[in-house]
């Protein structure tokens, strides 16, 4: 009986989002992950990495990534096979480890703007602002190399020394920090333009073993905001710079596509924050 | 299909250019990506460009015709005025694509100087050159463009497509031809992943497909771009026959604007590509749509009347 409770105890599932975009290209990063973990000495875990299209289906995972892709369309999808509601218990109630990407930032976050006519509808999760389609259009696209420094919280030797080569495709940038708030972001909703997620309360239970602390900034993209005309510059935070990765109690956002690289590290380093916020969890 | 599409972009050169150029092809297949799972729908006007970023669409083509007026007017089909293009940009978030007639660069550069998301150098407009198609790697703008079999699908890789889609035939909601074109790419795939080199380098020859290309599909045993299907798909079951056939996402043209419901039908589409292995789920989408599109029976059609004829 104790070796099978043990043997539970390190089966990890990481669901992928799989309404809409490029859900497998994440499928195929998190199992190169979990290879070089096997690789390494540290804690050991079996995981099950699976597409997620239903309540069901997101019911049985411990973490969850929300891949990038349209959106719009993401939403109102998910809106439509009754999948907000579970997701936002997943990620505000039950506060389990989240990932967005692009498209998946902006429905992690708690506000955002410049979205279709009408708005959208967000999951929220992260007191953030975002703003959709930043840097323009297609042709305004690119690529640019990043520094990671937390990276080195990887247990994993991740040869941090190297520059993280991060796509850019139509991205959104955290444009603005917003203070944790008791209930939704108001006061954000009355900016033109600007709409906001639904509030949804902590499961007091998990509560303990989450610190529901404000937002920390993962990563800034020096010298493009340059780019960008001064009426917008005016509304990105003075210090922050184009902010393109933030965490705030287990859900992570990052505006830029890991999961169009061959470069696992970001993954590795997730699937470690994964697995200490599941043992924090299962009580271990 | 069981295979995937690696995470690292080729193009037959080898590994991924990783360089900071604007032309990156990482950047344009990365587009093409994030449309997986999705529907490109036509429209001719902004206010249907808002029904189809309602209905969930992934990104809208934007055109002054769809298929199945340009095959009932005739004439000449051009690209479209630069004005009703950019009408459309303003008015929805999503990705925006325009065709250009297969050849005519210059219709590309305009395009490109609009600030267009996708490029459809496509067979649905006149063909502007007998022989040559546009040479797609310098442009910014990433181009889409049509195929029947493999070997026309790699020449367009190779001249720096970003992005397939199988022709089908447009504008007539008869799916026989976009099956056909997807099952030729499957049968051919099938067959040069089991080839040896020297094998492949004749199979290069007799499809005039380069053979760096062809060897790397072979080993994927897919393409290795994005490929959506297109060309008569007109229901939620056509879409989600598409997607169980392989591609990776769809097109529909006249399918939803030439319908009675098009709201309703273009959201029971985009329903049935998410879900398009639950039969269950697309049994309830597929409920009262109201009418399909009328369409054309392409097995009574003149060959001089199909459109997927042009290209080479």
């Amino acid at each position: 009986m104790g070796s099978a409770g043990q043997l539970m105890d390190t089966e990890v599932t990481v669901g992928v989002l799989a309404l809409q975009g490029a859900f497998n290209e994440h499928i195929q990063l998190l199992r190169a992950a979990a290879q070089i973990l096997a690789g390494k000495n540290g804690v050991q875990r079996t995981w099950t990495f699976k597409e997620v299209r239903t309540e069901a289906e997101l019911k049985s995972c411990d973490a969850l990534i929300i891949p990038g892709g349209e959106s719009t369309a993401i939403s109102l999808v998910a809106q439509r096979c009754n999948m907000l509601e579970p997701l936002r218990d997943f990620v505000k109630v039950s506060r389990k480890p989240t990932w967005g990407t692009c498209a998946g930032l902006i429905l992690l976050a708690e506000a955002a703007n410049q979205t279709k006519k009408g708005g959208q509808e967000l999951i929220g999760g992260l007191d953030v602002r975002v703003k959709r389609n930043h840097f323009g259009r297609q042709i305004e696209s690119f690529e640019a190399n990043l520094d990671l420094p937390f990276l080195q919280e990887a247990e994993s030797d991740l040869s941090q020394n190297k520059p993280f080569r991060a796509i850019f495709i139509r991205a959104p940038i955290v444009e603005k920090l917003l203070p944790h708030v008791a209930g939704a972001q108001h006061e954000e909703a009355k900016l033109d333009g600007t709409i906001i997620a639904p509030s949804r309360a902590i499961d007091q239970t998990v509560a303990k073993a989450v610190d529901l602390a404000d937002v920390e900034i993962m990563c800034s993209l020096p010298g493009r905001t340059t780019a960008v005309n001064m009426k917008t510059k005016d509304n990105l935070d003075a210090e922050a710079g184009d902010i393109v990765a933030v965490r705030q109690a287990n859900v992570f956002g990052t505006s830029f596509h890991p999961e169009l690289t061959g470069d696992p590290r970001i993954h590795i380093w997730w699937l470690e924050q994964v697995a200490k916020a599941v043992d924090q969890r299962r009580g271990a | 299909m069981a295979t995937e599409l690696p995470t690292r972009a080729t193009n037959g050169e080898g590994a991924a250019p990783d360089t900071a150029g604007e032309q990156n092809f990482t950047v344009k297949t990365g587009l093409a990506r994030m449309l997986k799972g999705g529907v490109i729908m036509d429209v001719v006007d902004a206010k249907q460009a808002r029904i189809a970023e309602e209905a969930g669409a992934v990104a809208v083509m934007a055109l002054e015709r769809v298929p199945a007026d340009i095959r009932a007017e005739g004439g000449v089909a051009r690209m479209s005025d630069p004005k009703m293009i950019k009408e459309i940009m303003n008015t929805v978030t999503i990705p925006v694509m325009a065709k250009a007639r297969i050849g005519h660069f210059v219709e590309c550069q305009i395009l490109e100087a609009i600030g267009i998301d996708y490029i459809d150098e496509s067979e649905v407009l006149t063909p502007a050159d007998h022989a040559h198609h546009v040479e797609k790697h310098s442009f910014k703008s990433p181009f889409v463009c049509g195929c029947r079999n493999l070997g026309e699908a790699l020449r367009r890789i190779s001249e720096g497509a970003a992005m397939i889609r199988t022709k089908g035939e447009a504008g007539t909601g008869d799916v026989i031809e976009a099956v056909r074109h997807m099952r030729t790419l499957n049968a051919e795939i099938a067959h040069a992943r089991n080839m040896s080199d020297a094998e492949l380098r004749v199979l290069a020859k007799d499809i005039q497909a380069p053979y760096d290309l062809l060897k790397e599909t072979a080993k994927l045993g897919r393409l290795p771009v994005v490929n959506f299907a297109a060309g008569g798909i007109a229901t939620p079951a056509d879409a989600a026959l598409m997607m169980q056939l392989g591609c990776d996402g769809v097109f529909v043209g006249s399918g939803i604007f030439k319908s009675g419901d098009a709201a309703k039908r273009a959201k029971a589409i985009v329903q049935a590509v998410t879900h398009f292995n639950d039969p269950k789920v697309l049994a309830e989408v597929s409920e009262d749509l109201g009418e399909a599109m009328v369409g054309l029976n392409c097995s009574s059609m003149d060959e001089k009347d199909k459109m997927q004829g042009r290209g080479w």
